[in-house]
């Protein structure tokens, strides 16, 4: 059962940093990004190139892979959100599952379709009273809380925090200020394809890499932020480890079911608790 | 561009009779049309082809009914195609071979769970509403893919062969294709009908602005509830007729990526106008399966295709054709003051 | 100093402002009265930049302004304080600003002090959330923000709506004091406030500037107004 409880906080931190950038980009431009998780899948390409053709070591592989998305985020951002502002969603929807499916056509091309095992770059355990807890995915919980806390301080503390909060609440208002709020919004933006490229590097050795896992961790992702609240950080932060739980106590007793549980309880979320967006 | 989204988005709508090209109202004509151009694609394509696409477009316009005229988008569709397809396979399984009871039996298992999971579902806008479509689209696929796998046989399908009667053989192509056709013909004069009437118009008015509805006395949850159910309907009865042409249902049928393939539709060929489903769906269907014989990176085409109707060609085919109509014909209104 | 010729304003295809011409001089406190949806605070926003207009011209200071967008004519010393009374609830009144000071490069203690010099009382207040402000300590904070830098022209759009009686006084004081220190121009319902207070009325209806009045000595009271309402 402790190994379950971990395996979720595992999960959860992954989603966790997955989910930032969907969330904000939902709470600041209003646009639901399909598109969120191409970087997620690039950066890991891009990591497994560097660390199994090149043979970098895996840290530094991790780490360029997630400055490379950035300008592939501010590319997507620049060309493709920025004229989705104040469209119906609809249209949104449709035209970043566009910029998906060519994302996820352009990695079969270059990278072909099978997939790739990419092992455990730490392979040591942590005992822990009588657990022995693998230290690598002890790292990404880590990683995850560092990042909560270091989010709260960027968003309460420094400005360019400040006019994101209040950008959020009255978006004219911090125009009307003499503030480029859209050049802002691109700076979320980039922060969050990041965070979802430092989440894939992350998860890529216990997890299977292949073009379409982009697509397939998304619709978690999406509950992760209908449950927690669209914009609202301290809530994903809360319901992307709720729902690690639950997936991984649902795939203890049944694992098929993890990821349905979890389209279960977002469902149940949004009878009760609709968004009028 | 600027001049799209504010012809979409204008406050002014215009009368019912004047919005479209007049053809004549009861339909006659236009079901005429329609059965003449498929049978005229048919020694193009094959037979059985030409069933395919005739399902999708059927499938197409149930969604067409849903986004279009009631402006809901659903990610989600797919489960009441699924649930028509399995209810009706099932039904030729285990009970009776007769293929048009199956065929009522999927219609009315895809309304039922319209009828329950709309009454939940329809309470929901945008993204709300198209996710929780999508969620429940997910949950359909996993339960027959893994818990009823003793009735459904999980991944592997199973074979439904339905029973002769009189002449009515699916078994056989010309048949299925005939049969399809008036099926096809049959929901298209239905709603064609249905969305011409005052139903219609007031479904129209909901995607424009339901609160306002509201304030005119009327029970728009009722109304949307009622569309819903059509809709997943019309759904189950593709669904059904899916089932009986292949002969064989497995989960695909309920697949959530397949939605896809139904919003593209409806987009290229203009959403809000029973055709542009039609043409839309035709399109679609011969895209996906025609294209990737000559382009291998064909999905990329897709998203690249979906970008630029997005940003440039918004209205899709037939609506490009209206809006022209609309120009030649009241060619002051545009240049009028409103009010 | 503010100049606008034949402005014409749309929703979509539904036309808000016709033919609408205003001059305001430099100094002058300027009231816009009218009707609810005579299309006030459209004029408002289409010369702060958040509406484009689809014909006429917006002359600042001699030069072209239509088209630009806020952020532009922030830096041009126009400022706008919007009906609804939004501040940065989230943030602390401090905070507030702190972004108001942010584009203007203005220095905090002075940004500060602006704010304090028209009421003292918010002094208590500098680090309490926004959103927990009364209606009237909104505005204020509103008005203070936009009295962050180097103010030129001011629009307000209703400042005492919603207001109670008392804080309505406070706010005439406030607009008292600032009279001849800078350029404003306000939309307003309260008549003894326009009364008070302005140099130049215009009256708008149904979009139309139904009368404009240079000289205060043109109307002898307020009923005359009145009947525009």
């Amino acid at each position: 059962m402790p190994y379950t409880i971990f395996y979720g906080l595992t999960i959860g931190a992954i989603l966790y940093f997955i989910s930032i950038g969907l969330s904000l980009t939902f709470g600041t431009m209003r646009v639901i990004n399909f598109a969120h998780t191409i970087t997620y899948t690039i950066g890991v390409y891009i990591l497994i190139t560097l660390v199994i053709f090149f043979k970098w070591p895996f840290l530094l592989g991790a780490v360029l892979a997630i400055l490379a998305i950035i300008p592939i985020g501010y590319v997507i951002e620049r060309f493709i959100i920025r004229r989705l502002y104040g469209e119906s969603l609809d249209y949104t929807f449709i035209a970043t599952f566009a910029v998906a499916l060519i994302g996820v056509d352009a990695i079969k091309w270059i990278w072909g379709p099978r997939p790739y095992p990419l092992s455990d770059p730490i392979a040591k355990y942590l005992m822990f009273w009588d657990l022995s807890l693998p230290i690598y995915r002890v790292i990404i919980v880590a990683t995850a809380i560092l990042l909560f806390f270091a989010l709260n301080i960027f968003f309460k503390k420094t400005i360019v925090g400040k006019i994101v909060v209040a950008a959020l609440e009255d978006k004219d208002g911090v125009r009307c200020l003499g503030i480029n709020v859209d050049k802002y919004f691109s700076i979320v933006f980039i922060i969050g394809s990041a965070l979802a490229a430092l989440g894939g590097v992350l998860y890529a050795p216990i997890s299977s890499i292949h073009p379409y896992m982009g697509l397939a961790i998304l619709l978690l992702c999406f509950a992760v932020v209908i449950v927690g609240g669209m914009g609202n950080l301290k809530g994903t932060f809360l319901s992307a480890f709720a729902l690690g739980m639950v997936m991984a106590l649902t795939a203890r007793y049944w694992p098929q079911g993890a990821e349905t549980m979890v389209f279960i309880v977002m469902a149940i979320v949004l009878i009760f608790r609709p968004i009028d967006i | 561009m600027d001049e799209d989204k504010a012809y979409s988005n204008k406050l002014i709508e215009l009368p019912a009779e004047l919005r479209n090209p007049p053809i004549k109202e009861h339909g006659a004509i236009e079901v005429l049309a329609i059965a003449a151009f498929f049978l005229l694609i048919t020694p193009l394509l094959a037979v059985h082809r030409v069933t395919d696409f005739m399902i999708f477009c059927i499938f197409a316009m149930s969604f067409d009914l849903l986004y279009g005229y009631m402006g809901r988008l659903s990610f989600g569709q797919m489960l009441y195609l699924g649930t028509g397809a399995y209810c009706c396979g099932l039904f030729i399984k285990y009970i009776s071979g007769n293929p048009l009871l199956a065929i009522l039996v999927g219609i009315s298992c895809a309304g039922l769970l319209a009828m329950l999971l709309g009454f939940i579902v329809v309470r929901a806008t945008g993204a709300c509403f198209a996710l929780i479509n999508l969620a429940f689209n997910h949950i359909g696929f996993f339960l027959v893919l893994s818990p009823l796998r003793k009735i459904t046989r999980g991944e592997d399908g199973f074979g439904v062969i339905a029973s002769k009667l009189g002449f009515l053989n699916f078994g056989s192509r010309p048949i299925m294709f005939g049969f399809t056709l008036l099926c096809l013909l049959l929901v298209y004069y239905f709603l064609r009908r249905l969305t011409s009437s005052p139903y219609g118009i007031l479904i129209r008015s909901i995607k424009e602005d339901e609160t306002r509805v509201r304030f005119l006395g009327y029970n728009t949850f009722l109304y949307k509830w009622l569309t819903f159910v059509l809709a997943g309907s019309i759904a189950g009865f593709a669904g059904s007729l899916t089932a009986l042409n292949y002969n064989y249902v497995n989960p695909n049928a309920m697949d959530v990526h397949s939605n896809v393939g139904v919003v593209f539709a409806c987009l290229i060929g203009g959403a809000g106008h029973l055709y542009g489903a039609l043409v839309g769906g035709v399109v679609y269907m011969v895209i996906s399966n025609f294209l990737p014989i000559y382009i291998y990176r064909w999905e990329m085409f897709l998203g690249f295709s979906l970008l630029i109707i997005v940003f440039r060609f918004r209205m899709g085919v037939w609506g490009y054709i209206q809006r022209f109509w609309e120009y030649k014909l009241i060619p002051r209104f545009m240049k009028k003051e409103a009010i | 100093m503010l100049e606008i010729r034949n402005l014409d304003v749309a929703y979509g295809y539904a036309k808000v402002l016709h033919d609408v011409s205003i001059d305001i001089e430099k100094g002058q406190m300027a009231f816009f009265i009218g009707r609810n949806g005579a299309g006030k605070t459209t004029l408002l926003k289409t010369i702060i930049g958040l509406l484009k207009p689809q014909k006429g011209s917006i002359a600042y200071q001699g030069k072209e302004i239509s088209g630009l967008s806020p952020e532009e004519l922030y830096r041009q010393g126009l400022r706008y304080v919007a009906q609804e009374k939004k501040v940065f609830g989230n943030l602390t009144v401090q905070e507030n600003i702190e972004i108001a000071a942010f584009a203007s490069g203005a220095p905090m203690d002075i940004s500060i002090d602006r704010l304090t010099s028209i009421y003292p009382k918010i002094k208590n207040f500098l680090k309490t959330k926004a959103g927990q402000l009364s209606g009237g300590q909104r505005q204020i904070l509103l008005v203070g923000r936009a009295l962050v830098g180097d103010p030129k022209l001011l629009l307000i759009d209703e400042p005492t709506q919603g207001l109670a009686a008392i804080v309505i006084e406070e706010i005439v004081n406030i607009l008292t004091g600032l009279k001849d220190r800078v350029s404003a121009v306000i939309v307003e319902q309260n008549l003894a406030m326009v009364n008070l207070l302005a140099d130049r009325i215009y009256i708008l209806k149904e979009g139309k500037v139904a009368r404009e009045i240079i000289n205060k000595s043109e109307i002898s009271d307020t009923k005359e107004l009145e009947e525009y309402l």
